[in-house]
């Protein structure tokens, strides 16, 4: 099965939302580049990583 | 006095404080530039005059009865049509809202009415808050006052366009990955995005939590900073808004920025921005290097990590907000909207965690790399000269359009990630007449050093001060 094929089963599986329109097929096909993006970065998050680091990190960074 | 619909935020609450103008003269002002020029921009989505009208009314008899006034006595204002209003209709920009009637105000609005202000009209705005060009469906395309077939920006058109041609004195826009940046870019007027956490978003239509902000479009740095000084601070209705006190902004406006560091990117930003637009911000560095500035040239890190991140947090979030109206009227939203809310439920719930879970360790090693070299950092709002309405219109354009409607704001959504206050400030225009808006950022709660240094370039310059043609016949 294609990427834009997975992805549009995936999105009716999860979610039992269907593809509205031919621009959002491609919107949902180009995920793609944001999979090579997360690639670029993989490694990055370590164990004790979690998103309430951000407040703080807004404190800690000011002057 | 010129018309009083030119004046500034400030010297339009001036004026009234010292009497020489009342807040019935300024709503009329207000009133004859939105009639003479809304026909050609389409930037109000409703008006209520009535009550208005006794708003102005009320605010004189304060002022006549010589009673404490606030910030804003008698300023007549008009906001993005997403901030809640007891009683008042809150489209949203959508269908799906268009008969929503809110029975609670936002904190910001109780914020604004506390200072003296009054709402007269809601403005046209992206649908949802969720593009950068002002495209509409539902109510019609907002139109640049510049000229007339290109973007507004977005998703605060209706702020932009009428800040620029003296509808409002200011207004209320929201920035989740721009929104306030680059309506105020294109249009030729000043905008600041604050802090994440720093102004409540009690009673505001919700897009992102994670990335929404409120802040002001108005026409100078010193609006901006009325504005802020009176809607920042801790909101007990808003328990994600900060504690941390809020400054005089207006006060630190005093010109100074010598030995000032100004941060320009040699490796993004800047490097993918067309030639006038580079000029443009170049010329603009030069004036504040004439007032002192040291000028640093530096190369930005974790652009790979930001890149992957930015656009993973707020897309998965309106996705999961919107995911009922997707699933039974998807045909209700324009197709540039539920095309893009539909990939959000592609993204898988790890990536999310990853992207939020970065999100602080970003921070804290971009703002230490940086932060350590400059003071501010300036590039370029919108990297591009000005596309048209046509030009990124998806639900009309071939395949491909998606692209370009995208590359609007790619430069204001890396600091929606890192939390960061950054204004947007005109500062030339581009080969077809249209505005080009320079970017200032610093570090989180440095609100006051972004509008610092945009006060001292306006001191300067002149282009804040220029006005669309459409908005003098």
């Amino acid at each position: 099965m294609d990427f834009r094929k997975m992805t549009e089963a995936a999105i009716g599986a999860w979610h039992g939302i269907q593809v509205p329109n031919d621009a959002a097929a491609r919107m949902a096909a180009d995920l793609e580049s944001t999979i090579r993006a997360f690639e670029a970065v993989r490694g990055r998050m370590r164990f004790e990583d979690e998103p309430s680091s951000f407040e703080a990190a807004l404190r800690e960074t000011k002057e | 006095m010129s018309d009083l619909a030119d004046l500034s935020l400030v010297a339009a609450a001036d004026a009234v404080a010292k009497r020489e103008a009342t807040s019935a003269e300024l709503l009329e002002a207000c009133l004859r530039r939105l009639d003479a020029v809304n026909d050609k921009i389409n930037a109000t989505i409703w008006v209520d005059r009535e009550r208005a009208r006794e708003a102005a009314a009320e605010a004189d008899r304060a002022v006549r009865s010589g009673g404490r006034l606030g910030k804003l006595h008698g300023v007549p204002l008009a906001h993005k049509d997403m901030y809640y209003q007891a009683g008042r209709p809150c489209t949203c920009g959508s269908a799906i809202r268009r008969d929503f009637v809110p029975s609670y105000s936002a904190t910001v609005i109780e914020r604004l009415a506390a200072a003296g202000s009054f709402t007269f009209a809601g403005l046209n705005m992206a649908e949802f808050a969720q593009n950068p060009t002002g495209h509409n469906r539902a109510f019609g395309d907002c139109h640049n006052p510049w000229n007339l077939p290109y973007i507004t920006g977005g998703s605060s058109s209706g702020s932009g366009a009428t800040v620029a041609t003296g509808v409002t004195y200011a207004s209320l826009g929201s920035d989740t990955g721009g929104s306030i940046r680059l309506p105020a870019s294109a249009c030729g007027v000043t905008g600041l995005k604050p802090t994440q956490t720093r102004v409540s978003r009690y009673g505001v239509m919700p897009l992102s939590f994670s990335a929404d902000n409120v802040g002001p479009l108005a026409r100078t740095a010193r609006d901006c900073a009325r504005i802020l000084s009176i809607i920042a601070g801790h909101d007990a209705r808003d328990p994600t808004s900060a504690q941390e006190p809020v400054p005089d902004y207006e006060a630190a406006l005093d010109g100074d920025i010598r030995g000032m560091r100004v941060g320009v990117p040699t490796n993004a930003f800047v490097d993918i921005a067309d030639a006038p637009v580079v000029a443009a911000l170049e010329e603009a560095v030069k004036v504040l290097a004439a007032r002192g500035a040291r000028i640093v040239r530096l190369k930005l890190p974790l652009m790979a990590e930001i890149g992957a991140y930015v656009g993973v947090v707020s897309r998965c979030e309106a996705a999961a907000i919107h995911a009922r109206w997707m699933r039974e009227r998807a045909q209700d939203y324009a197709v540039h909207l539920s095309a893009r809310l539909y990939a959000g439920y592609g993204i898988p719930a790890a990536y999310y965690v990853e992207a939020l879970a970065q999100r602080g360790p970003v921070l804290k090693e971009f703002a230490a790399e940086v932060f350590s070299q400059c003071d501010v950092l300036a590039t370029p709002t919108i990297p591009m000269c000005l596309p048209t309405l046509a030009e990124t219109d998806i639900d009309h354009g071939p395949p491909g359009t998606e692209q370009k409607f995208m590359a609007v704001s790619v430069n204001t959504r890396p600091f929606n990630y890192l939390g960061l206050p950054a204004t947007s400030q005109p500062c030339g225009f581009d080969p077809n007449g249209l505005p080009i808006g320079s970017q200032l950022a610093a570090r989180p709660f440095a609100e006051t050093r972004v509008l610092k240094v945009a006060d001292a370039y306006q001191r300067d310059t002149d282009w804040h001060k220029r006005r669309p043609t459409v908005a003098k016949s």
